[in-house]
């Protein structure tokens, strides 16, 4: 197929210049690049899963402690109210931002800061109780990458919790400028994306954990 | 089958090669991959030999259609005629896709014959050679940094950067490393298996030709990498035989508290042979074993520096050690 | 601290020492005045002529994706340079330590470079051509190149853009200041486990590549989310996919490998970071370690980046042929396809690596059909260039010389890639200098098509051409350099030898180790070549100025703007109406640029806060280097809070009235007529197929001398 054909054109009849006063969304091409970003971290959580797959046989522990010792799938369980309460939350945030009530969107995002700050020190709280315990991640490569797939996931969530609390300035600051919604709409893309992750973690590693 | 194979192999070697064979000018013997010395190693170079020449067949063509378009249409004086619109012909597309597809299923062929075939844990060209009441030979192969311990469990002997191997023999290697990783080479003999810490691989080899092979590790491991290097002597029956004899009357035994000390780094630039009787029972795994329970022979900082200096110390330190 | 190290450490310096500043060492002690000595030259004629004002909001401070482009080239031409000067010393070591008797100086034992220092050479050598010339080279490309040819005002995300360019910077400083404070790593530019844990590697060499390393990716995700978010989101009304440019294509389908493999390579990296610094055991040969599993991890990244680095520089000679064939590129639809062919396939192939790790029968079957597959769609390319020829009116110029030279090279590459493929040959050939010499084969392609589109896109982005006599020196002599360095290295292979050989043990390799001598000598002509062509070119730009189409029969969108590009690109936004839009107007006479009328355009704020974090990121891959652990949080503390400040920002856009825009037109135009420039380019094969349309011809040439400023694009 050629480009083009060299039948004679009516200059009148074609559209050379872009008068159409189209101007590109800045909210979707915002939230497009946020779903890039993400499915590059969707890759790193992929590939953590996969050391974690790795590592876990019970030969990996080195005659060390092995998952099914320690992990507490109750305890997590907890930790898993905590963040989908911290989801919830911000739905209702999203709610409240999209009816422009900025009390609401302000009240939201402290209760999903709250939970989600409640996880946090339930997952601290665990780790600190596993390393007294001498269960550590340089005692085998199977609890390194176990230590190393919960960290990372409870990395995301710090700054989570971060973005949330320059979110509640901005809010009240600038109020829903396009920059602040365009910021609330990516932080849930990215509350959720976590709180999926934390699914695959509560079964791949709690779960699953009780069976190594 | 054989036959055949054969026949192809030598025809299509040296026409395949002769280009790169004028290069040098001389014979195959310094190619060492055209000049097998057992049937692996001749494997190998029989299916470098047909893809080869399916490639170059394909290329070749492909290199000479491009140089004619590059004159015939050239702008200044070209013959061709211009057609500043022709883009596009199912034709041409059809064999375009159509002729790399057959190539490719044509060597996949091949490719998955000869995986198999040169398995190194368990190559079928070895056991098509192997008669029956053969006995193979074991040698347990570990990598220190950055030395070559042959063990051969059954005579309780071992060599240092020496491999001896009777001709016409099955010989099967297991492997391992008390450091980092490496890669048992001895191109005219055997292709390339990765020898690692805590882990075991296999490889076998029959040797055809009494001689002496040229072996080295080809993966990087650091300073002394590049003196890693053994002598692969291939000998008759009989002449093995007197040579584990006189090994096992030598005074120096392998325990693995002597590997402990054998296995410390140690730049071999002279590549001298040595040679251990008494060997330990079950010598390889028990170093696996305890690399995988995390024994490491670790670097000191000093060798990451100025070699003459190193050298120097490190002879004063063998020396003393050595003698005592 | 966590883990044990060897040698000293303080609070306030880490690991750092005076004694890490290898003042005695009689390499690097010279290198090191002598740098020392030009970059005050440099700063000094900055400030002689006063160019700091200029230099900080012109270049360090623009979001303009064209400048931030440039400066990625310039990078990477200085890394290309640095790379070079590495494979020197590789070249000239092998050929210096042949045989137990090859003498040795400088604390070598054969040679002059002992094998630490060695290893370090070869292993920066890798990183920086593979990380920092060419990745950087194309990306600089890309990011001149792609807005323009979908008709984008800029870059979805201009800020983004330039923090990409000041990360890749920071990877390319720190690589540097490896060669004077430190040691870089010696296991390669792929790292072998388990040499890089601290038992074996106690250093900081291996840090510093981890840290190089780790930016780059950093650095080519933001790009890549960037060039993807660009087209989906930015290309102009009527640019339908199948409407996209070739070159455009490829960076599409490059920057999805980079988006979803450089990942891998961030988590290979960081598990070892976490074996050296916190002392797990993820890559440990004990304790329930598993080495393999980085091999692994490294390879899925490993693989797709070099199609990535590969597929790029595909689409520039996919633009180069056609331009200098004049007639539109053979099979689009089919190149497209074979693009992502090769895109999609480079995922299912990187155990290839590592035949020889012992993986069962099947598993190495697999992955060796999987590989040889990537074949085919590589072939469609190769052909379909060649049916471009055919029946073409091929002119050489030198861009054409570098497409065509690639061309052959990819052949070659190609062939030596089918035989490593295949196990049963791989076994004999992996890890040799036969295996060195096929990749370069296939990096040369990528080199030479890079040199083929900076000649190719020069005059759109400066307004004049290079020099075509010293253009087609710098060809031969490379061409030259090449067959002599690498024909040697393919013949070395079959003749048994190995790769990273800082001792030559046989001494029948020795006359083919010294033709390379030869070749790198050749090689080294080629880069004075360069520089001259460089000079001469700017010397005379005034006689070389040219018009919008600088070729004459280019085709695709970027030769609708001005040469050089104006800030905004397109003064109004085309309406597409063709693949291959340029070519499709100059057939039908549509050749005036000249829109009715104007409208405001929205254009981005320069910012200082990307150099700013790329310079904290340096700071950063410096302290954890060293262990600096002040450094590393005050630069990490930093580097979030100015992320932060700077969401509070949002005035970051400006806008140009139309009025404004429409004198800034007027004035390219009437700045150019008083230049009185020879109408290149639009007067000789401009006409999309040679059918000489004596109107047409009139117009262009009024055209062609109407768009050109021979000034900065600014105005
Ligand atoms: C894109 C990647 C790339 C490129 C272009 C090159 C280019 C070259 N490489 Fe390299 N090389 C690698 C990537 C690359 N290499 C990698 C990944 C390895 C493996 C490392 C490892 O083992 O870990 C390697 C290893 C390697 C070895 C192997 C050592 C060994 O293991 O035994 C050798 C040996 O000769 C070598 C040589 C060369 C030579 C002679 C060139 C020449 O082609 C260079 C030609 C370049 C020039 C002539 C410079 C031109 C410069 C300009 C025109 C700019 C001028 C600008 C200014 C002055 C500002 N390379
Ligand atoms: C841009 C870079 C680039 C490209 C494009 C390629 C392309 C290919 N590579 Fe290469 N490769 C590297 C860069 C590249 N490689 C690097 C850097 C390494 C080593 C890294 C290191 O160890 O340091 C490496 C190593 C490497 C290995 C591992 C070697 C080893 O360590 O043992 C293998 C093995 O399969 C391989 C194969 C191939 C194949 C089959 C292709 C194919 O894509 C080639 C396809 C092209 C053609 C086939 C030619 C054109 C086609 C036709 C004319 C049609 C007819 C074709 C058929 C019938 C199939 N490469
Ligand atoms: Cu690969 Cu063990
Ligand atoms: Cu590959």
């Amino acid at each position: 197929m050629s480009s083009s054909t060299s039948k004679a054109i009516d200059p009148s009849s074609v559209e050379l210049w872009d008068h159409s006063h189209h101007h590109h969304d800045v909210l979707s091409t915002r939230t497009f690049g946020f779903w890039l970003y993400m499915l590059s971290d969707a890759m790193i959580f992929a590939l953590l899963f996969a050391a974690w797959g790795v590592l876990s046989y019970s030969h990996s522990f080195a005659g060390g402690p092995i998952p099914a010792d320690f992990v507490k799938p109750g305890y997590a369980f907890l930790q898993t109210l905590a963040l989908f309460g911290s989801v919830l939350a911000y739905g209702f945030t999203m709610v409240a931002l999209k009816n422009g009530n900025k009390a609401g969107v302000i009240s939201g995002l402290w209760g999903a800061l709250i939970l989600g700050a409640a996880f946090l020190a339930l997952d601290i709280n665990d780790v600190v109780h596993l390393l007294d315990a001498g269960i550590t991640p340089q005692r085998s490569g199977g609890l390194s990458a176990f230590f190393i797939l919960t960290q990372t996931h409870a990395l995301h969530i710090l700054f989570g919790l971060l973005w949330m609390l320059v979110m509640l300035v901005q809010v009240s600051r600038f109020g829903f400028t396009t920059e602040v919604v365009g910021r609330m709409l990516t932080l849930r893309l990215f509350w959720h994306f976590q709180a999926v992750i934390w699914v695959f973690v509560f079964v791949f590693v709690y779960l699953r954990g009780m069976l190594i | 089958m054989d036959m055949w194979r054969k026949k192809l192999a030598h025809w299509v070697r040296y026409l395949a090669l002769a280009p790169v064979l004028l290069l040098n000018g001389c014979s195959t013997s310094h190619f060492w991959l055209f000049d097998p010395k057992g049937p692996m190693a001749n494997a190998d170079l029989y299916y470098m030999v047909i893809d080869v020449a399916v490639m170059l067949t394909i290329v070749g063509i492909t290199t000479l259609m491009i140089i004619w378009f590059l004159w015939r249409y050239r702008k200044s004086r070209g013959k061709g005629t211009y057609d500043p619109k022709w883009s596009h012909s199912n034709a041409i597309e059809v064999v375009v896709w159509g002729i790399p597809i057959i190539a490719v299923a044509f060597l996949s062929y091949y490719a998955i014959e000869g995986t198999y075939a040169l398995n190194p844990y368990d190559p079928t060209v070895i056991k098509e050679h192997t008669v029956a009441g053969d006995d193979p030979l074991e040698v347990d192969v570990i990598t220190t940094d950055w030395r070559w311990l042959f063990i051969y469990p059954k005579y309780h002997i071992a060599s240092v950067n020496e491999l001896v191997v009777p001709a016409h023999t099955p010989v099967y290697f297991r492997l391992t490393s008390s450091s980092v990783v490496n890669d048992f080479f001895i191109p005219q003999l055997v292709g390339m298996i990765d020898v690692m810490p805590g882990m075991r691989t296999k490889s076998a080899l029959l040797a055809n030709h009494v001689g002496e092979y040229q072996g080295f590790s080809a993966d990087y491991s650091g300073a002394g990498f590049s003196w890693m290097q053994f002598r692969t002597k291939v000998v008759s029956a009989e002449q093995f035989q007197q040579w584990t004899q006189q090994i096992q009357a030598s005074p120096r035994q392998l325990s693995y508290a002597a590997f402990n000390e054998f296995a410390k780094p140690y730049i071999d630039v002279s590549g001298k042979p040595e040679y251990f009787s008494g060997v330990q029972d079950g010598l390889f795994d028990h170093v696996l074993g305890e690399v995988m329970n995390g024994k490491v022979w670790p670097l000191p900082m000093a060798m990451t520096e100025n070699m003459v200096d190193y050298m120097k110390e490190q002879n004063a330190r063998t020396s003393t050690r050595t003698s005592n | 601290m966590l883990v044990d190290l060897q040698g000293p450490w303080s609070p306030l310096l880490g690991r750092l020492a005076l004694s890490q500043i290898p003042y005695e060492n009689h390499i690097l002690a010279p290198l090191f005045v002598v740098v020392v000595i030009l970059g005050l030259a440099i700063i000094a004629a900055i400030s002689y002529f006063g160019k700091w004002g200029y230099l900080w909001r012109e270049w360090l401070t623009t979001v303009d994706h064209k400048k931030i482009g440039i400066m990625y080239i310039l990078i990477g031409l200085v890394m290309l340079f640095r790379g070079f000067m590495d494979a020197l010393m590789i070249r000239t070591q092998q050929a210096m330590a042949v045989g137990p008797d090859a003498p040795g100086y400088l604390g070598a034992l054969h040679g002059y470079l002992a094998p630490y220092h060695f290893g370090q050479i070869y292993s920066a050598h890798g990183v920086i051509m593979i990380l920092l010339a060419a990745t950087p080279l194309l990306v600089g490309i890309m990011n001149v190149i792609v807005p323009l040819q979908i008709g984008a005002r800029d870059m979805a995300y201009p800020y983004l853009n330039a923090l990409g360019l000041w990360v890749t910077a920071a990877a390319a400083a720190l690589v540097m200041v490896s060669l004077f404070v430190g040691d870089f790593s010696h296991n390669g530019w792929f790292g072998i486990a388990p040499i890089f844990e601290l038992s074996y590697s106690p250093g900081v060499g291996v840090d510093y590549w981890m840290w190089v390393m780790q930016l780059t990716a950093l650095g080519s995700t933001l790009g890549s989310i960037n060039i993807l978010a660009t087209v989906v989101k930015m290309r102009a009304p009527g640019m339908t996919w199948l409407r996209l440019p070739i070159f455009t294509w490829a960076a599409v389908a490059s920057n999805i490998i980079a988006l979803t493999s450089f990942p891998a390579l961030t988590v290979a990296l960081a598990l070892i970071g976490f074996d050296r610094y916190l002392g797990t055991h993820f890559f440990t040969a004990g304790l329930g370690g598993n080495l393999m599993l980085y091999t692994n991890l490294f390879w899925i990244w490993g693989h797709p980046e070099v199609y990535f680095v590969i597929l790029p520089a595909f689409g520039m000679i996919s633009e180069i042929i056609p331009t200098f064939s004049e007639k539109p590129l053979f099979g689009y639809v089919t190149m497209v396809l074979a693009t992502f062919g090769i895109a999609g396939a480079s995922w299912a192939v990187w155990l290839h690596h590592f035949f020889t790790m012992g993986a069962g029968p099947a598993v190495n079957s697999f992955f060796s059909v999987a590989t040889m597959l990537v074949g085919i769609p590589t072939g469609v390319k190769v052909f379909n260039w060649a049916f471009t020829m055919y029946r073409g009116r091929l002119r050489f110029e030198t861009a054409m010389l570098w497409a065509v030279g690639a061309v052959f090279l990819l052949l070659l590459g190609g062939l030596t890639g089918m035989m490593l493929a295949i196990p049963a040959i791989n076994y004999m050939v992996h890890n040799s200098v036969f295996v060195i010499a096929h990749f370069h084969q296939m990096l040369l392609v990528i080199v030479y098509a890079i040199f083929g589109a900076v000649t190719y896109w020069w005059p759109k982005v400066f307004g004049f051409k290079l020099n075509e006599a010293w253009g087609k020196a710098v060809f031969w002599l490379f061409t030259a350099g090449s067959v002599l360095v690498f024909v040697p290295m393919f013949t070395l292979g079959f003749m048994g030898m190995t790769r990273r050989l800082d001792y030559v043990f046989n001494t029948q390799w020795q006359p083919l180790l010294d033709i390379q001598v030869l070749g790198i000598a050749v090689y080294s002509l080629s880069v004075l070549a360069f520089v001259g062509m460089l000079y001469v070119s700017i010397r005379d730009h005034a006689k070389n100025q040219v018009s919008v189409d600088a070729w004459g029969t280019a085709r695709s969108l970027e030769w609708m703007t001005p040469s050089p590009v104006p800030f905004y690109n397109f003064a109004v936004v085309p309406h597409i109406n063709a693949r291959d839009e340029w070519a499709w107007r100059k057939e039908h006479g549509f050749t005036d640029l000249r829109p009715d009328h104007y409208e405001d355009i929205h254009m981005p704020k320069n910012t200082g806060i990307p150099l700013i974090l790329g310079a904290l990121m340096f700071l950063l891959g410096f302290g954890l280097t060293w262990r600096i652990w002040w450094l590393c949080a005050l630069s990490l503390a930093l580097i979030i809070a100015l992320v932060i400040i700077r969401s509070f920002d949002s005035d970051t856009g400006y806008t140009i009235p139309a009025d404004e825009v429409e004198r800034m037109e007027r004035g390219h135009h009437e700045r150019a007529r008083a230049v009185d420039l020879p109408a290149a380019g639009v007067l000789g094969g401009a006409i999309a197929y040679g059918q000489a349309d004596p109107a047409v011809k009139g117009q262009g040439a009024a055209l062609g001398g109407g768009m050109t400023s021979p000034e900065g694009s600014r105005v």
